[in-house]
Order: C-alpha cells, then sequence, then structure tokens
C-alpha cells in the first residue's frame, strides 16, 4: 500500500496531506481522490477488524470519506489528518453496530480478507497471520475494539476512549482483558507481574 | 520474563497488516455521491441539517421568550400588583441536569437555586395571563434544551449541539433575571 507505518495511526507526512487537504477544501476533488488513496487502506483494515464483515468495512470506509469532505472546513490540523479519518471511522463503525447490530463474517472470510495484504516488517508465516487475526476476531466486541485501536493501530489509552465514548478505566480495562484472552488463544504464556 | 512475553504478544501483533485494499474500488461511488450533493446544494450538511433545525427552533423560543418580556416591560405597574389571581400553571420542566457525561457546575447550581426563588417571588405578582406565558417560555427553552441533550447523549463529541445546550442554558438564565429585574419587588408593610 502506499501508506507508510508510524505510531500514533498517522500514515503520512503531514506536509503532504496539508497540500492536499488545501486543495481539497477548495473543491479538487483530484486532490482528494489522492488523500483517499493514501489513507483509505488503513481506514478499511481498521473498519473491517472492527466490523468483521467486508461488506459493512467498505460501507465504512465510504461514509468515512463522505463525512470527511463535507467537513473539511472543520479539519483544524490539531491531529494529524489520518487520525481524524480513523476518528471518523470508528464513529461509522460503532453507528453502524447500533443501526443494524454486530452480525460477523465468518472467520475464514474475514482472514482471507485481512490474509490478502501483510505490510508487516520483517519475515512472517501467513499462517500466523491468519492465527492472530481469527483470534483477534474471536475478541468480544468491546475488547476487539479497544485492541484494535490501542495495541494494532497505536492510540493511547486516551484517543481510544475519547474514540469509542468510553471512560480511560473501561479502556485499559478492555484492552488487558483483551491481552489476556488473546495470549490464551495463541498460546503464549501468561505475563507475570 | 513478564516484559519478554507482553513483547511477544506485541511482535505478533505488529506484524499484522494495517492496512488492506478492499476487494473493491471504493473510490467511484465516493465521487459519485460527492458530485450529486455538490449539484443538488452549495453547502450540503446531511447531519449537520438537524442541528441546524434545532438551533432554528432554540433561536424561535428564545426570540418568543424576548417578546414575553417587552410586552411585560410595558404592563402598568397598577395591572403588575393586582396579579393576585392564581391562574391554572403549566406543568413545570426542569433544565436536564447532566448532558453527555457532564454535570452542571455547582457555581451554576447554586446561582441557579437563588436565581430561581428570585424568580418564582416574582412570578407570582405578575398578571395571570403574562405569568402563564412566561411560564409557557421557560418551558419552551427547557424542553428545547432536553433535546439537544438528548441528541448530544447519541453524538456526544459533536461540538456544535454542545454549543447550542450551553446557549439555550444562558437564554433560560437571561429569562429568568429578565423577569426577575423587570418586575416590582414584592410590596412591603412600609410601602403600603
Amino acid at each position: 500500500m502506499e501508506t507508510s507505518e508510524t505510531v500514533g495511526g498517522t500514515a503520512r507526512e503531514p506536509s503532504s496531506d496539508e497540500l492536499l487537504i488545501a486543495g481539497a477544501r477548495r473543491g479538487d476533488m483530484r486532490a482528494f481522490e489522492r488523500l483517499y488513496r493514501m489513507h483509505s487502506g488503513r481506514v478499511y483494515g481498521l473498519c473491517l477488524r472492527m466490523t468483521r464483515r467486508p461488506d459493512a468495512a467498505e460501507d465504512c470506509v465510504q461514509q468515512t470519506f463522505i463525512r470527511a469532505w463535507r467537513n473539511l472546513s472543520s479539519f483544524e490540523g490539531r491531529s494529524s489528518f489520518a487520525t481524524w479519518l480513523h476518528r471518523i471511522a470508528v464513529n461509522e463503525v460503532l453507528t453502524q453496530a447500533r443501526n443494524h447490530g454486530t452480525r460477523s463474517e465468518s472467520d475464514e472470510t474475514l482472514v482471507a480478507e485481512l490474509d490478502k495484504e501483510q505490510d508487516g516488517d520483517g519475515p512472517f508465516d501467513a499462517a500466523d497471520v491468519m492465527d492472530v487475526e481469527r483470534a483477534l476476531h474471536s475478541l468480544p466486541d468491546g475488547a476487539r475494539h479497544a485492541m484494535v485501536l490501542q495495541a494494532l493501530y497505536g492510540y493511547s489509552h486516551e484517543e481510544v476512549a475519547s474514540m469509542l465514548g468510553i471512560a480511560v478505566g473501561t479502556c485499559k480495562a478492555q484492552v488487558h482483558r483483551g491481552r489476556r484472552l488473546l495470549r490464551e488463544r495463541l498460546g503464549l504464556p501468561e505475563a507475570e507481574l | 520474563m513478564s516484559s519478554r512475553r507482553l513483547d511477544a504478544l506485541d511482535e505478533t501483533l505488529a506484524k499484522l497488516p494495517k492496512s488492506v485494499s478492499p476487494e473493491r474500488d471504493l473510490w467511484p461511488e465516493i465521487e459519485a455521491q460527492i458530485q450529486a450533493e455538490r449539484q443538488l446544494k452549495p453547502a450540503p450538511r446531511g447531519l449537520a441539517s438537524r442541528w441546524v433545525q434545532l438551533a432554528a427552533a432554540v433561536l424561535l423560543v428564545v426570540g418568543s421568550s424576548l417578546v414575553t418580556v417587552v410586552v411585560m416591560r410595558d404592563v402598568p405597574d397598577e395591572t403588575r400588583s393586582v396579579a393576585q389571581v392564581e391562574a391554572p400553571r403549566p406543568e413545570t420542566i426542569a433544565m436536564p441536569a447532566s448532558f453527555a457525561g457532564y454535570r452542571l457546575g455547582e457555581d451554576y447550581l447554586k446561582a441557579r437555586a437563588q436565581l430561581d426563588a428570585a424568580f418564582e417571588q416574582r412570578l407570582a405578582l405578575l398578571p395571570p395571563a403574562a405569568r402563564e406565558k412566561v411560564e409557557r417560555n421557560l418551558n419552551d427553552i427547557r424542553a428545547a434544551a432536553r433535546e439537544i441533550a438528548d441528541t448530544l447523549a447519541e453524538h456526544p463529541t459533536d461540538p456544535l449541539l454542545h454549543e447550542l445546550l450551553m446557549s439555550t442554558y444562558q437564554s433560560e438564565l437571561q429569562l429568568l433575571v429578565d423577569v426577575t429585574h423587570m418586575t416590582p419587588a414584592p410590596a412591603t408593610r412600609v410601602q403600603l
């Protein structure tokens, strides 16, 4: 994908984003398309892991970018554009879950979708990736949402709590629970305190 | 070692792809919808239109409340002082005491309690028709505040809703203050 890996969900050098955002604010659709091409992969990955359904994740991505276009003027640059997009995406996922429930796709469909692409560093066995995705998929909604945002996309507990509309303490508890369940399901040893 | 074990999980998670390509290109549909919105109206605001409607409702209520205040200023003093006949009072609606996870501050509640007491005292001196109108307007403001607070519960991070709710609280306070300052104080034995 075109995105680069950095901490905190930032997917692109801010100056590039800023130029494109300025263009999009002036009504330049090509600039906005470029922003879409740069960020949609991460937004889709996040939505797919949160919704567990490719069709629902696609809807969320589309709504995220449509809402982003509508609200470009309110983007103040206090966070990165990627973080701003992810906030919108999480909101879409939660709204969709409220409206349509959280029916999930089978493990195989989701894992196959997630297994198509791999941008992690270094060699990694595809079977391991599938195991981890399957284990993530099996987590309860609350723990999975918090784990995906905190452990996978690198947001702080405070940011995750704000995105999900929960208390920071609740977020920490969900991540703790998620980590414990993941360790169990992946056969990793329990952490010692 | 616990840190090594935690690292093992983190390393495992770090290997997962953050970016995943959807099955199909979603851009054409996104672009089509944006273009359709641009052609339909110059300033499209799907969700925002609800807030604008709410804002319009609040402005209407505040506007009518101000009219009430102006009308009451024109009521002669002697008319006010004969407001002893009890008119049926509309059911009182209270302002929301909390919204979107926030609770009103103690300073506000304290000032509010004092103002409420003064307001009730002065309200009793108004002619029944004027009193009824003030109470109706007050209830309208409070109902609007509750509606905004309920919507805010669904969209707790919406800055426009926060602003709207704050302005509604201010409008309610302003109406209480206006009525309290405008009506004459209860007659004392010396004045009689």
